[in-house]
C-alpha cells in the first residue's frame, strides 16, 4: 500500500529540503530530484500488479471512506501516476551550463518535484476536495516554472496564465460547492451513488458545467485556453511539453472520472462533446495560421486535447479507451515535439534547410508528425479510428457533426505539419541549428517508443481495452470504496 | 412579504459578490484590478461556500458553544473553504510578485498596451513580422510607449 502513497509524499518531502540541501551540496542537491522520482516510479511499476485483476482503495488516518480520505488504486490511475513520474523524470533540466547557479537550479528542481508530487495526487486521489487542493498544488507549481527564464514577455504571459486559472479554480469550487450543497459530501464514491437521486436534475448538471470550465483551464479546453499558445511560446521548452503533454491529460482524468462516476447517463457527456469539437476546430486552424514552430505545436495540442474529449463524451468503455489512447498518444509525442522545440523555436521560415544539418531531428519531426496525423500502421492511426467507430456507433446527430469536424482537422493538420515538413527539406538560406544530445535524447527515446508501439499495436490495444473497461465500470468504483454497500449499490441501479 | 432573516441576506451578499467580481474581470483594463476583481470572487465563492452548511440556530462544531440540545454545524465545509481561503492567499501572493515584475519591466499594468507589447516582442523573438495596422489598438498609444526605435526584422536573403 505504500507504494503508492510515497511517490507523492517523497517529492513533496524531497522539495522542501531541496533549498537547505543546495547551501550545504550542490551535487547532492541536484541529484536529489532524479533519485526520488525514479524511486516513485519503480514503487509505482511495482504497484502495477496489485491493481491488475482488482481496484484497491488506501485510506489515510484510519478513518473509514465517506468521512476519511482515500486514493483510489485502479489501472488508469496507475497510467498517469507513472506517466507523471516518468515524464518529469524525462523532461528533467538536467543542463550543467557555465553559468551554473545552484541556488536557482535548486528552486528549478523543487518545483519540478512538488509538480511531480501534485500529478500523482491528483492521479490517484478518490475525493474531489482532495482534487482540488492537488490542482491547485499542480497550478502554483507550474507558474513558478513558466516564469524561469523571467524575461518581460514570459512575465507578462504568466501573469495572465495565472490570472485565468486563478479564475478557473473559483469556477471549480463553485461547482464543487453546490455538489456539496446537494449531496453533503465529496466522496467521488458517494457522490456517485448519491448522483441518480440527487445530482441528474439541472442543478446537478450545473455543478458539471462549473467544474468543466473550472478544470478545463489545464485541460485546455475551448473557452478558456487564450493562455495556451502566449505560455508554450515563452515557457522553456521543456516546461512546455511537460504542461501540454502531462499536466492537460491529468485535468482531462478529473473530468473523465466526474463524468464516469458521477454523470453517467446524463446530458453532460454532449456538453462535453459540443466544447471538444469546438476545441478541435479552434486548434487546428489557429495552428494552420501559425508562423512559427512553438505556437504552431502548442495549437496542435489544443486540438488534440478537444479530440481527448470528444472520445470521452462517447458513452461506455469504447469512449473512455478512444480517449485514453488520444490522450496517452499526446502524451507522448507533444514532450517529443517540445523537446525538438528547444533549439528550433523561432519562425517556420527561419527553419528552412535543416534537414540537412540536423537529420535525426528532422526524421524524429517526420516520425512525429506522420502519427498524428494518423498514418495507419501508427499508433495515431490507431487511435483516431477509435474515436471515429464512436462517434459512427452513437449516430446521432451532434456525434456525426463531431465525426465530421473531426475528418476536417485531420485534413488541415495533415496541411500545416507537412507545409512545415516541405520547408525543413528546402533551400537553407541561414546557419543550421543544432540540437544538443541532451535535448535529442529524450526526443529520440519517445520516437523509440512510438516506433515499439506501432510493432506492438496489438498486445498494447489489448492492456488498454482492459484498462478502460475498469475505468468505466461505475458499480466497481462504487463497490471498492464501500465494500458494504455492494448490494445496494448494485441492485438500485439494475432498476 | 418575503421574509428576510439573516441567513437569506448573507445569501444574497454571496451572490452579489460573485457578480460584482465577474463583472470586474470582464471590465476592468488593468490587471491590478482584474487582480482585486479576482479576489472579491473568491471571496463570494468562499462565503457561498460556508453558508452551504450553516444553520442559524446551530452550535459551533466541536467545541459546541451555543443552545444546548441544538445541532451542531457542518463543519466540513469550514474546514474546507479553510483550505481555500490558504491556497487563495498564495496564488495572490504570487500573482501581485508578478505584477511588480512586469510593471518594473514595462512600465504599464495596462492590458491593451502590454498585449501589444508582448505580442511585438514574442513577434521579434521568434522572427516573424510583427503584428501591426489593424490588429494594434487605435490611438498613439503604442509609438509613444513601445521600442523607441523599431526596425522590421531583417530579410535573410
Amino acid at each position: 500500500m505504500n507504494g503508492v502513497v510515497l511517490p507523492v509524499v517523497l517529492p513533496l518531502l524531497a522539495a522542501f529540503l531541496m533549498q537547505p540541501l543546495a547551501h550545504k551540496s550542490g551535487v547532492t542537491a541536484r541529484l536529489l530530484g532524479p533519485l526520488v522520482l525514479a524511486i516513485g516510479l519503480a514503487m509505482l511499476v511495482q504497484t502495477w500488479h496489485l491493481a491488475q485483476t482488482d481496484p484497491f482503495t488506501v485510506t489515510f488516518g484510519g478513518f473509514a471512506p465517506p468521512l476519511g480520505i482515500v486514493f483510489y488504486v485502479d489501472r488508469l490511475a496507475l497510467i498517469f501516476a507513472i506517466a507523471a513520474q516518468l515524464f518529469t523524470l524525462l523532461l528533467w533540466g538536467w543542463s550543467m551550463d557555465a553559468q551554473f547557479d545552484g541556488e536557482k537550479k535548486a528552486r528549478e528542481d523543487a518545483l519540478m518535484l512538488l509538480l511531480a508530487a501534485s500529478a500523482t495526487g491528483l492521479a490517484l486521489s478518490g475525493d474531489l476536495f482532495n482534487v482540488y487542493v492537488f490542482y491547485e498544488l499542480m497550478a502554483v507549481s507550474s507558474f513558478g516554472l513558466v516564469v524561469l527564464k523571467d524575461t518581460g514577455p514570459a512575465q507578462i504571459a504568466t501573469l495572465r496564465y495565472l490570472l485565468i486559472s486563478a479564475f478557473g479554480s473559483v469556477i471549480a469550487l463553485l461547482g464543487i460547492a453546490f455538489l456539496y450543497a446537494q449531496t453533503g459530501t465529496l466522496n467521488l464514491a458517494q457522490l456517485g451513488e448519491l448522483a441518480p437521486k440527487a445530482l441528474h436534475g439541472p442543478a446537478g448538471l450545473a455543478a458539471f458545467a462549473f467544474m468543466l470550465i473550472g478544470f478545463g483551464v489545464k485541460a485546455e479546453l475551448f473557452p478558456v485556453n487564450t493562455w495556451v499558445p502566449e505560455v508554450y511560446a515563452v515557457a522553456p521548452a521543456r516546461i512546455a511539453g511537460l504542461l501540454a503533454g502531462l499536466i492537460s491529460k491529468l485535468a482531462a482524468l478529473v473530468v473523465l472520472r466526474l463524468l464516469v462516476v458521477v454523470y453517467q447517463d446524463t446530458p453532460a457527456p454532449q456538453l462535453l462533446l459540443v466544447l471538444g469539437t469546438l476545441t478541435v476546430l479552434v486548434g487546428d486552424f489557429s495552428a494552420w495560421r501559425s508562423k512559427d514552430f512553438p505556437r504552431m505545436i502548442s495549437y496542435s495540442s489544443i486540438a488534440q486535447l478537444g479530440l481527448v474529449f470528444i472520445g470521452f463524451s462517447i458513452p461506455g468503455p469504447l469512449g473512455v479507451l478512444a480517449g485514453l489512447s488520444v490522450a496517452l498518444h499526446h502524451l507522448l509525442i507533444k514532450s517529443g515535439m517540445f523537446m525538438l522545440a528547444t533549439r528550433w523555436s523561432g519562425s517556420l521560415d527561419r527553419l528552412a534547410g535543416c534537414a540537412k544539418s540536423a537529420p535525426v531531428a528532422t526524421g524524429l519531426y517526420l516520425l512525429f508528425a506522420l502519427s498524428l496525423v494518423g498514418v495507419p500502421p501508427m499508433p495515431g492511426f490507431w487511435a483516431k479510428l477509435l474515436i471515429m467507430t464512436g462517434l459512427a456507433q452513437e449516430g446521432s446527430v451532434v456525434y456525426l457533426v463531431a465525426l465530421g469536424v473531426v475528418l476536417l482537422g485531420s485534413i488541415v493538420k495533415v496541411h500545416y505539419l507537412f507545409r512545415f515538413a516541405l520547408k525543413l527539406y528546402g533551400r537553407a538560406d541561414l546557419p543550421p541549428v543544432r540540437h544538443s544530445l541532451m535535448e535529442l535524447g529524450p526526443a529520440a527515446l519517445i520516437g523509440i517508443a512510438i516506433i515499439a508501439a506501432t510493432i506492438f499495436t496489438v498486445p498494447i490495444g489489448e492492456r488498454l481495452r482492459a484498462v478502460a473497461e475498469q475505468a468505466a465500470d461505475r458499480d466497481a468504483y462504487i463497490s471498492t470504496v464501500f465494500p458494504d454497500h455492494k448490494t445496494a449499490a448494485v441492485s438500485e441501479d439494475r432498476r | 412579504m418575503i421574509h428576510l432573516d439573516y441567513v437569506t441576506i448573507l445569501y444574497v451578499g454571496a451572490i452579489g459578490l460573485l457578480a460584482i467580481g465577474a463583472a470586474g474581470l470582464v471590465i476592468c483594463n488593468n490587471f491590478f484590478r482584474i487582480l482585486l476583481a479576482l479576489v472579491v470572487l473568491e471571496a463570494g465563492a468562499n462565503l457561498l461556500l460556508v453558508l452551504m452548511g450553516y444553520r442559524g440556530d446551530a452550535k459551533a462544531p466541536i467545541l459546541g458553544f451555543g443552545p444546548d440540545g441544538a445541532q451542531m454545524v457542518d463543519p466540513i465545509p469550514q474546514t474546507l473553504v479553510l483550505t481555500a481561503i490558504v491556497i487563495g492567499v498564495a496564488v495572490q501572493a504570487l500573482a501581485v510578485s508578478i505584477l511588480v515584475r512586469v510593471f518594473r519591466s514595462y512600465g504599464t499594468l495596462d492590458i491593451r498596451e502590454l498585449k501589444a507589447r508582448f505580442e511585438h516582442d514574442i513577434a521579434v523573438e521568434m522572427g516573424i513580422e510583427p503584428p501591426r495596422g489593424g490588429e494594434a489598438p487605435a490611438g498613439g498609444r503604442i509609438q509613444s510607449s513601445g521600442p523607441p526605435n523599431f526596425r522590421p526584422p531583417e530579410s535573410h536573403s
